[in-house]
């Protein structure tokens, strides 16, 4: 990636971008490859993420890849309601680093 | 791995040294969150899919607890079996050395109960006080019957009322002009004397006869139960509509015919078997109580301090209770609180060193408690309150603890028995006033 791709964060922005770890089996199962999981903002971008994970935790991102996850149809009194979506966005990390993503920022 | 090394044996008291292995203990726990992951539910996991790692973040310490509980306890019995002890109480863990990684350090210390002998018991001698039943106290009682089924008819040739008697009256009372409450009444039985009104009403109908209507005056005692007459004087009227007398009852067969008895033979027998159970039980506990002196007496075996402690408080905290504070209680018997709380310690340890004796020749000659006599015991306790008996014994099959408690004085008694079997047992004859003579204050 070249340097002019890199956006410039606030400190603030990036706490804005990494809302929260996901916590579930799978996210759990892809941390053999290094890589950690969290819910990010449907406006951010790959670029932004990158940054905000290494701005934040301090390590190397290689690569972020991200997936909107559709919200759920659900019907709650009899009436068809609709679940926000959200982005979740995967980031492998460099060899040998790692977020210990329970404890937090 | 875990290993216990003896650092102190003295008297009845032991203590150990403990340490066991990390490794031990952390495979323990992971053992426990392994099954704990079957049972709990959390978020983006399927049941049992959850990693260790996240469950020892969160149920890591309640875990380990429970682990060094199990781990303490485990050490502590085979640690007892190994050494052969019989712990009096149990025993006081203190933990010196718990940090993450290191192996746990800790010391037990605990009492051991002694070693009773129980012995022969046939050098035990003790008294046992017998009383006849006389039969002067046989016709006290069958006067009390009679006097309790006497019968009042109507005199036959008019005559004044006396003490005594019993008059029906009408009466009405007034105060200030007013007829108050409960200040009427109508056909009312009253014997004269019996003291169950008004002593200047009672006076007022002596001398009245049949047909008579006085009016006089009653004053109410300042501390009557109704405020309104109390310490005032209301004027009465009283119609003596007649006058009964007693009939004085004959103490023969018919008296016993209205008992349920055939004749009164067999009346004076029931009451003399009534006197005698009566005089059987205090005697039994007298006897029981100068066997436990004697046995007090004989043998004088190290008891453990913790028994003796806990016995104890609860003796010094019932004292306390009863006297108000420490310093009343000591003050009641005109000394220091500290001379007072030596010898309730004297007491505690006679106590204990009773207890554990008895419960020693029990053990050895396996005397038990049958679920029959448990039984017994509780219908005993339940017909002690009459109109709530189902209550009482539904308490009872509830809390099977209650009926532990029933038990333990069973036993004690049963055992007692089978030492003064065992025991030379004198009896000497007494009056009766020589049997009820409180001895010489002993807790037993």
């Amino acid at each position: 990636m070249t340097p002019a791709m890199k956006p410039k964060l606030t400190r603030e922005r990036m706490y804005d971008l990494i809302l929260n770890p996901v916590v579930t089996e799978k996210a759990t199962r892809i941390t053999e490859h290094n890589q950690v999981t969290f819910r990010v903002p449907l406006d951010a971008s790959k670029p932004e993420i990158r940054a905000a994970v290494e701005g934040l935790f301090n390590v190397k991102v290689t690569a972020v890849n991200t997936v909107r996850m559709k919200g759920k149809a659900k019907m709650f009194r009899g009436r068809p309601g609709q679940r926000s979506d959200w982005k979740k966005a995967m980031v492998t990390l460099a060899d040998g680093q790692k977020i210990d993503i329970t404890t937090g920022v | 791995m875990h290993q216990v090394t003896v650092t102190a044996s003295e008297g009845l008291k032991r203590e150990f040294k403990v340490v066991v292995g990390r490794a031990d203990i952390d495979k323990k726990a992971d053992d426990k969150l392994e099954e704990l992951n079957r049972k709990v539910r959390m978020p983006g996991f399927r049941p049992g899919k959850v990693p260790l790692n996240l469950l020892r973040k969160q149920y890591g310490r309640a875990v380990l607890g429970e682990v060094l509980e199990e781990t303490v306890n485990e050490v502590a019995q085979k640690a007892m079996q190994e050494h052969s002890i019989r712990p009096a109480l149990q025993p006081k863990i203190d933990i010196q050395n718990f940090e993450d990684g290191k192996d746990l350090e800790y010391t037990m210390s605990l009492e051991v109960l002694p070693e009773v002998e129980p012995g022969d018991f046939s050098g035990v001698a003790v008294e046992r006080l017998v009383v006849d039943v006389t039969d002067d106290k046989i016709t006290e009682g069958l006067d009390r019957i009679a006097k309790g089924q006497r019968a009042f008819k109507p005199i036959e040739t008019p005559r004044p009322a006396e003490k005594g008697d019993v008059v029906v009256v009408d009466f009405t009372g007034r105060l200030d002009g007013e007829v108050f409450e409960g200040g009427e009444g109508k056909d009312l039985q009253i014997e004269i004397g019996a003291g169950s009104l008004l002593p200047d009403f009672e006076a007022a109908l002596v001398g009245m006869s049949a047909g008579d209507t006085k009016k006089f005056p009653v004053a109410f005692p300042a501390d009557y139960r109704a405020e309104k007459l109390a310490g005032k004087t209301a004027e009465f009227e009283a119609t003596v509509k007649e006058i009964r007398v007693a009939d004085a009852v004959a103490i023969d067969d018919e008296l016993a015919k209205k008992l349920g008895l055939q004749t009164l033979d067999e009346l004076k027998d029931a009451l003399k078997k009534q006197y005698e159970q009566e005089y059987g039980q205090l005697s039994r506990n007298r006897t029981k109580r100068a066997l436990l002196d004697e046995l007090a007496k004989r043998y004088d075996f190290p008891v453990p301090a913790g028994l003796v402690d806990l016995e104890f408080g609860q003796i010094w905290d019932q004292v306390v209770r009863d006297a108000g504070s420490e310093a009343a209680a000591a003050a009641s018997e005109n000394k220091s609180v500290d001379e007072v709380k030596a010898e309730y310690r004297k007491i505690a340890e006679r106590r204990v060193r009773l207890g554990l004796l008895l419960s020693e020749v029990g053990q050895r000659q396996k005397i038990e408690v049958t679920p029959d006599e448990v039984t017994r015991a509780v219908l005993d306790e339940a017909r002690r309150f009459p109109g709530q008996e189902r209550q009482v014994l539904e308490y009872y099959q509830k809390n099977p603890e209650a009926q532990q408690r029933l038990r333990a004085p069973l036993y004690e008694e049963k055992v007692v028995d089978f030492v003064l079997e065992l025991a030379k047992v004198s009896e000497r004859k007494v009056s009766l006033d020589e049997l009820m003579k409180d001895p010489e204050e002993t807790a037993a």
